[in-house]
């Protein structure tokens, strides 16, 4: 694996990985009866921004060299389904991410402190950002199992 | 100092103040629920601890991919599909939910505190270990026995607690 692509993998995991951490602090700082509206924003922002720089680094490397180099080798060993279940779902349920991310982002920027108001709204936006965690979270065991089978 | 060394450290740091903190947030609890009520500095005291736990556990988590990173670069891939591994991955998971449901009000305290201490310890104890002998089902198995021992400890020192306390009144 050349430099650039051993970088942008490296960039690709830990900023995955912050957004996870940003959307999780979201959907807690949601569960409090008394938002506090800028750490919301920020971390809600931070997380859209994490996942679409993970996306865009994690498609490079797929296109670049997962395709030709890493998935033969899964595919070749005994963990098989590490490529036609794990990466096969993982490489289509992340799309979910900036999308339900971009909705978290656009709540939480246009109502800010009137959530509190709206309980019920307030509690499907924090569903949202959840749903952001918890996928992000998946996707990034996924990650695991696929580097592991690749280099067993 | 290279790389690894550096992840290595963080994370330790990481344990230290998510283990410290969980520690420290229990005391701090059982302090305050003496009386019955939560006194403004001791909500505060709470808030802290529960701060740098959370500072604590994503020190843990962005390092320890960190280190996951560098053994994918370095093509080795045995402890990324290991029995360790997934079973701290398991209790970090653990923490994060038990979080959350105690936020949501949705885990009674006693076994939110009893999850909380006994993760935080497995995970660092399962980190410290090398060559754990046990499969994955026997480390779960042993740690949800764990939970409840110390559910049950945390029990009796709060009663011990709540005696002294109607003794003195």
């Amino acid at each position: 694996m050349s430099t650039s692509l051993s970088i942008f993998l490296t960039i690709h995991v830990i900023i995955g990985v912050l957004g996870v951490f940003l959307f999780g602090g979201v959907s807690l700082g949601l569960l409090k009866k008394k938002i506090s509206v800028k750490m919301l924003k920020y971390f809600s922002l931070g997380g859209l921004i994490s996942y679409l720089i993970a996306w865009v680094l994690g498609g490079h490397y797929y296109i670049v060299h997962y395709g030709s180099k890493v998935k033969p080798i899964i595919k070749a060993g005994d963990m098989t389904w590490a490529h036609s279940i794990v990466m096969e779902a993982k490489e289509h349920i992340f799309l979910f991410l900036p999308f339900l991310a971009f909705v978290s982002v656009v709540s939480i920027w246009t109502l800010g402190s009137s959530l509190d108001e709206m309980p019920k709204f307030k509690k499907a936006v924090m569903l949202v950002s959840l749903s952001a965690f918890i996928i992000g979270i998946l996707i990034a065991l996924a990650g695991i199992v696929i580097s592991g089978a690749a280099t067993i | 100092m290279n790389l690894h060394l550096f992840l290595v450290f963080a994370h330790i740091v990481g344990v230290v103040l998510g283990t410290g903190g969980a520690t420290f947030a229990e005391i701090f609890y059982l302090k305050a629920k003496r009386d019955g009520v939560f006194e403004p500095l001791e909500v505060d005291y709470l808030k802290t601890s529960y701060f740098v736990l959370r500072v604590g556990l994503f020190i843990i988590v962005l390092s320890g991919f960190g280190l996951l990173v560098l053994l994918r670069l370095n093509e080795f891939g045995d402890p990324l599909l290991g029995v360790k591994l997934w079973a701290k991955l398991l209790i970090v998971l653990i923490i994060v939910l038990n979080a959350f449901l105690i936020q949501a009000r949705k885990m009674p305290m006693w076994l939110g505190s009893s999850l909380s201490l006994t993760s935080w310890y497995t995970a660092t104890i399962l980190g410290l270990w090398r060559g754990i002998p046990y499969s994955f089902g026997q480390i779960i198995i042993f740690y949800l026995l764990s939970v409840m021992v110390v559910a049950y400890v945390l029990h009796i020192i709060d009663k011990r607690i709540l005696k002294s306390v109607t003794i003195k009144k």
